[in-house]
């Protein structure tokens, strides 16, 4: 995606200086507005901004679209208990490139977004956890970094408010499942990445057994803007239950894939028509995977029928989850398509929990059977009772990541799936 | 006292103190609920699913062992939503088992055989290749690993990371190739609890291993003589002789645990050179004799008797009132302590196992326990007397009782009480006689706390049913 497309998005909220050549350099961001509201913020109540943020109706971005402002709620209002503000960067959803665009071209607003935040929660370090393979993508917040701490937006006395903030980059080792709020938290403390029971949930006892907030990128990212123009204004996009506008990452067989940004409920067939150009070579939709590959697939008149937000894809019995679609066309098999996704979550259940540990790895056996000769159409049946006694069942949701797509195309494609298992194996 | 709070589980109603662990009020109110990875001695982990309950008014079914009392609660844990998880969970883990139940030390008390008798779906659909891991694996202190039994309830990790706090153990790898290891080797003492609390066969002891089917052996719940601790212990044994010693829960003592040395204390019950009846010493050849014949080289003599410290407080008792009013000398032979005084955990360095009820008895015999008194025994020993030596059941330092052995070689006769194997140092003895060993006696101990620890009979092996008051009626015949 080059600069003239982001254009279009300048009026939004996330990509409103993503236009502007060199908004990574402090200097530049500034000249166009950055960091105004973090010195507004720090004339305000920080109970005020808080509230602000609550009422905007800013849903967490990085999944599960927990509201923000209610998460922040939980948080000690204690001021000088000491607490973490964790940024959750570690997009590793297949599909899912949302939050890689945002800070690779504009770190700044994620920083501004996380100052804001942390004057609001009174956390006094903060951490941006970052995918480990996203190499570049924490370099360029390491540069933003010390332009911010050489601004003095960051460090001891912050703006003369005797408050201090300290921010550090870290990067994962390449672990999907440490983009779980409670394994990145273990991550982050140096132990193996693996979810922690909750309760205590960590804005009760998170990093080091002290309070912490765990917010994703997108969410902290859109927190200047909404302080800028208020809650009102942010909510004059979207729905009630799904204000403002959303990053969507959109992947598969469309014409330009990429990141837009568009307001919440927009309808999928504005996106994939306008925003990305139409289907490629003109093929016809088969079906698209509307919220990264946890989310139960969507048949084309489903697709062609639903708005962008988190009511009515789950109204369709999908989610909207991270905002990564996936454009399947007429050439493609779903059959590969579930393949790649057993795979994947196989590979990346962290083994804590019995149902997931070997529930994965049993889906991708199950499903590929015929490369041992010995599948039938029944193994669908098996495919669909395994995935469903996997639900609900562990610590984390990568379960239940792994079962409701796998649901999910069985209800939508029963009959393709159970020729690809009985197919011979490609040679 | 903590407040007590009433709920009712599966219409059962229970009490349990305010804020406690939900599993637990169950498991100890008799309500039977699947679980691998909970126990009561170490932290919760909440990761083999099995104990998943529903509650009025929450949404969600949730595991139990991470959930705490509140008042009123109403759980259920037999709906058919929670029957089918625990069936389905269970699936989950017995997928990858190798089910080699015939080869297994565990049998007869898995957790994978117990509940797949109540939950199991009988009919298999695993008809995929099975996730290899590591077998056979020596990972010392006599414990066997092996990874592909294992269910990774994390049981032995937080058992090295919470009691020992000498982190051996590991989990490695993720997902269905996670595995139990062991870094280097077991360097704690208290390893054997690892087996212990093991749900599965993945963790099973080298000394017991291959031995018997737990369901040929009975348990005799008795106390450990090891050390002055006296952990509450069960003896395996059948017909055979005795096999295990494994901890009993005892919250005064010694809790969910017991140490390793702990677990060798049955070896010379049922060792085959055990003493059976009164042996003669022919020119260092140890040959059966007539115990009329030991009468009749005591006849005339001066006895002397040598009391040990593991003798039950009925045995003092009776001892000193067979001797009562009798020109006799009695002195209390104590063990060197080994090792440091506590080692924080359960081991005592004093390993007199029944210290406080010798002295007791002796002080109310009017005898002198203490090293003095022996000393003075010893060093008035002729070749008019004959001295009887109670040899300490656990020999812990076999040098230091030689040089008690080596003063009192210029007795006319010497004779040793033993319950032990016939050692080589008892060469210097013309007679052996046996006396009942731990498990051959009902009888108390005092321990280090001074509380009555009840020793059981669980067997008889030989003539070993007289005791020392038996030989205490030889005074002076």
């Amino acid at each position: 995606m080059d600069y003239k497309d982001v254009a279009n998005y300048k009026n939004y909220a996330l990509l409103s200086y993503h236009h502007i050549p060199g908004v990574h350099n402090i200097e530049v961001f500034e000249r166009a507005g950055g960091y105004e509201t973090m010195k507004k913020c720090f004339e305000m109540d920080p109970e005020a901004i808080k509230e602000e943020v609550k009422q905007s109706g800013l849903r967490g971005r990085g999944g599960a679209g927990f509201a923000t402002g209610v998460k922040w709620g939980f948080f000690t209002k204690d001021r000088n208990a000491k607490k973490y503000l964790l940024c959750n960067a570690d997009e590793s959803e297949p599909g899912t490139f949302k939050d890689r665009f945002l800070v690779e071209k504009n770190p700044h607003i994620l920083i501004e977004g996380m100052i804001i935040s942390a004057w609001a929660l009174g956390t006094q370090k903060g951490y941006i956890y970052i995918r480990g393979e996203f190499y570049h993508q924490a370099m360029v917040l390491e540069r933003a970094l010390k332009e911010a701490y050489a601004k003095g937006y960051l460090g001891k006395n912050i703006m003369g408010k005797g408050f201090d903030f300290d921010l550090y980059v870290h990067r994962g080792a390449g672990a999907y499942i440490c983009g779980e709020e409670t394994a990145l938290i273990s991550s982050l403390e140096g132990q193996k990445g693996q979810p922690k029971l909750k309760p205590p949930f960590p804005a009760i006892k998170g990093y080091r057994g002290l309070p912490t907030m765990v917010n994703n990128v997108e969410s902290l990212a859109a927190v200047p803007w909404i302080m800028r123009h208020g809650a009102a204004a942010y909510k004059q996009w979207g729905t009630e239950k799904s204000p403002g506008t959303k990053l969507f990452s959109i992947s598969g067989d469309v014409n330009k894939p990429g990141v837009i940004e568009v307001p919440l409920s927009t309808t999928l067939k504005e996106i994939i028509e306008i925003h990305c150009g139409g289907m490629r070579n003109g093929n016809k939709l088969k079906a698209v995977i509307p919220g990264g590959s946890s989310s139960p697939v969507l048949n084309a008149d489903d697709s062609y029928a639903v708005k962008m937000d988190y009511e009515d894809v789950a109204a369709k019995g999908s989610m909207l989850g991270s905002g990564a679609i996936i454009i399947i066309d007429e050439t493609r098999n779903m059959g590969d398509i579930l393949k790649y996704t057993l795979e994947f979550y196989h590979h990346e259940s962290c083994g804590q929990c019995t149902p997931c540990r070997e529930g994965t790895g049993w889906l991708e056996a199950i499903f590929k059977r015929k490369e041992t000769g010995k599948s039938s159409k029944s193994d669908i049946v098996l495919l669909d009772k395994t995935a469903a006694s996997m639900r609900g069942q562990t610590i984390c949701a990568l379960a239940d990541a792994a079962a409701m797509p796998t649901q999910g195309m069985i209800k939508v494609f029963r009959e393709e799936l159970e020729q690809y298992v009985t197919a011979a194996p490609k040679k | 006292m903590t407040e007590k709070v009433k709920l009712t589980w599966n219409g059962k109603e229970i009490e349990a103190p305010k804020g406690s662990n939900l599993l637990k009020a169950a498991l100890d109110n008799g309500i039977e609920v699947a679980h691998y990875c909970y126990h009561s001695g170490l932290s919760v982990a909440g990761v083999c699913r099995m104990c998943m309950v529903e509650q009025d008014g929450v949404p969600r079914p949730f595991p139990s062992c991470n959930a705490t009392c509140g008042e009123g609660m109403v759980i259920r844990s037999d709906t058919p939503k929670i029957k089918a998880s625990v069936e389905a969970t269970l699936q989950f883990h017995l997928l990858n088992h190798p089910l080699d139940c015939p080869v297994c030390d565990q049998a007869g008390e898995c957790g994978l055989q117990d509940y797949y008798m109540k939950h199991g779906q009988y009919d298999s659909q695993m008809i995929d290749k099975k996730v290899h891991k590591e077998k056979v694996q020596d990972i010392g202190k006599n414990v066997m690993l092996d990874a592909e039994r294992c269910i990774l309830c994390s049981r032995c990790v937080r058992f090295t990371e919470e009691i020992t706090k000498t982190n051996e153990m590991g989990i490695l790898n993720r997902g269905d190739h996670a595995e139990i290891q062991c870094n280097e080797t077991l360097k704690n003492d208290y390893a054997q609890n690892l087996v212990d609390i093991c749900p599965v066969g993945a963790l099973t002891s080298k000394d017991f291993r291959f031995k018997q089917r737990v369901w040929f052996l009975e348990d005799v719940h008795t106390t450990c003589i090891g050390c002055e601790t006296g952990c509450s212990v069960k003896v395996s044994e059948n017909k055979n002789g005795a096999f295990r010693v494994k901890p009993v829960y005892d919250h005064e003592v010694n809790g969910h645990w017991m140490c390793d040395d702990g677990r060798y204390i049955y070896k010379h019950v049922s060792s085959p050179t055990r003493l059976g009846g009164a042996v003669e010493n022919i020119n260092g050849l140890f040959v059966p004799a007539d115990e009329l014949n030991v009468q009749a080289a005591v006849k005339g003599k001066k006895t002397k008797y040598i009391l040990s410290t593991a003798l039950t407080i009925e045995e003092y008792a009776n001892f000193f009132n067979a001797v009562k009013g009798k020109n006799v000398e009695v002195a209390l032979y104590t063990l060197p302590s080994d090792g440091p005084e506590f080692d924080g955990i359960l081991r005592r360095g004093d390993k007199n196992p029944n210290l406080r009820g010798a002295k007791a008895a002796f002080e109310l015999a009017g005898f002198d326990h203490s090293q003095a008194g022996l000393d003075n025994l010893l060093g008035s020993i002729s070749s008019s007397d004959a001295v009887f030596v109670v040899v300490p059941e656990i020999l812990y330092n076999e040098d230091h009782f030689n040089t008690l052995i080596k003063k009192v070689e210029k007795a006319g006769v010497r004779i040793a009480l033993a319950c032990g194997e016939t050692l080589g140092t008892l060469r210097a003895f013309n007679y052996l006689l046996p006396i009942p060993a731990f498990l051959e006696k009902n009888g108390e101990i005092l321990n280090y706390q001074g509380q009555a620890r009840k020793l059981r009979k669980g067997m008889t092996y030989g003539e070993a049913s007289k005791d020392v008051s038996y030989y205490g009626k030889w005074v002076n015949l």
